[in-house]
């Protein structure tokens, strides 16, 4: 949101276990509607992560940043 | 049987001091034990107020339920939760419960009070997310109530019978419910041999508290063999007069559970696998043997909120963990 705030285009990516912690984020910032991106399991919300896990995650995500960010799928 | 003597005062605010003054606290303020309140706390109970609930031999105590419920009243509790707390000082005055070692000890053992069946959700006691930390009325008071009765009743006052080095702030109170709805693991008190419908209460003097944060498993083995090296890397001696009855408890976390469920290990699983590799022989100063014996003694709880890859092993003092029956 900070990012947004200083004209930076952004979007945040959350565990959809940390969906709550996020949302109270947002409100107490005066920004109930802020949209995010979450992640769920078999992603666990804190771990070491193997290089390949990364990679993984990452070619899950990047689209749905790149449609977040400029309305484009 | 003695009753209690009846004080009056001005002030709420000249009663908290004068407590404060006769060393009847923990260091924060109580809520007044008046007659009415603590008769309806053993109304609650259904107990008379010279129905002994314990005794500590050593030290020449004997604890009535009016001496308790005037505590449980001190430490905040509301009424209906007084039958659990008779339940946790039962267990705790239980003889190898061994209230005058593990308050007195230099270690300044702690008290963890763990909640089983139906009354957990009644009271609303915390199985969750924060349920070791603030914020929750019920595991607050009850444990603080427990705590309280150790001090005013069991003479476990600092410098006195008391002789903590360093204490724990797990002594102001350590009280969380076992999170029954997470899986279909068996309930610690239905591994105790209680009927799943009766609520009931384990208390377990721990020696120390250690995580075991495990960032990285990603299957139950992987789990088990972060739990089995943090308990040796602090071992567990056992003891004579213990026998073969000693516990350990692990309160397994959120994210580690899951794992277990996916691969559907029962907590005997757990048990069978943690057993032989807790007893092996020790192989150096940070891999000690931890004499647990037999595997039902190790003591799984499922508890605790999501996000840290974590589960905590609630090492024991020189007690056996009791369950009583909330009745």
């Amino acid at each position: 949101m900070e990012l947004e705030w200083a004209g930076v285009p952004s979007i945040a990516i959350v565990h959809e276990e940390m969906r709550g912690s996020a949302q109270a984020i947002a409100r107490v910032s005066g920004c109930p509607d802020y949209e995010f991106l979450t992640v769920d399991y078999p992603w666990v919300p804190i771990a070491i992560w193997s290089k390949e896990e990364c990679l993984e995650l990452a070619e899950i995500m990047a689209p749905k940043v790149l449609t977040a960010l400029t309305g484009q799928s | 049987m003695t009753t209690a003597a009846q004080h009056a005062y001005d002030s709420y605010e000249a009663l908290v001091e004068d407590y404060f003054e006769k060393g009847w606290t923990d260091g924060l303020p109580i809520m007044p034990p008046t007659p009415e309140k603590v008769a309806a706390f053993l109304e609650c109970a259904g107990l008379s107020g010279d129905e002994v609930l314990g005794t500590v031999p050593t030290r020449e105590v004997t604890c009535t339920a009016e001496q308790a419920a005037a505590n449980a009243v001190m430490a905040g509790c509301l009424p209906e939760y007084f039958p659990t707390v008779v339940a946790a000082v039962r267990a705790h005055l239980q003889p190898k419960g061994n209230c005058h070692s593990t308050t007195g000890t230099l270690s300044g053992a702690a008290q963890a009070v763990i909640i089983n069946g139906p009354i957990r959700n009644e009271l609303g006691v915390a199985s969750g997310a924060g349920c070791f930390g603030p914020g929750f009325r019920a595991n607050a008071t009850i444990g603080r109530a427990l705590r309280l009765v150790i001090r005013n009743v069991c003479r476990g006052i600092p410098g006195f019978l008391d002789r903590a080095s360093y204490s724990t702030p797990a002594r102001y109170s350590f009280c969380f419910g076992e999170n029954e709805e997470a899986s279909d693991w068996e309930p610690l008190h239905v591994q105790r041999g209680l009927a799943p419908e009766q609520s009931a209460v384990t208390v377990h003097s721990l020696m120390k508290m250690v995580e075991a944060t495990d960032f990285t498993s990603r299957d139950a083995e992987g789990v088990c063999d972060t739990l089995v090296t943090n308990i040796r890397a602090n071992g567990i001696a056992g003891d004579a007069w213990l026998g073969e009855e000693g516990n350990v408890v692990i309160v397994v976390g959120h994210e580690h559970h899951r794992f277990f469920v996916e691969e559907g290990w029962s907590k005997a699983d757990i048990q069978q696998y943690l057993w032989p590799r807790l007893n092996a022989p020790a192989t150096s100063a940070t891999d000690r043997m931890a004499r647990i014996g037999k595997p039902e003694g190790i003591l799984i709880v499922a508890a605790g909120g999501a996000g840290m890859g974590a589960s905590w092993l609630l090492l024991p003092h020189l007690a056996l963990a009791i369950t009583e029956p909330v009745s």
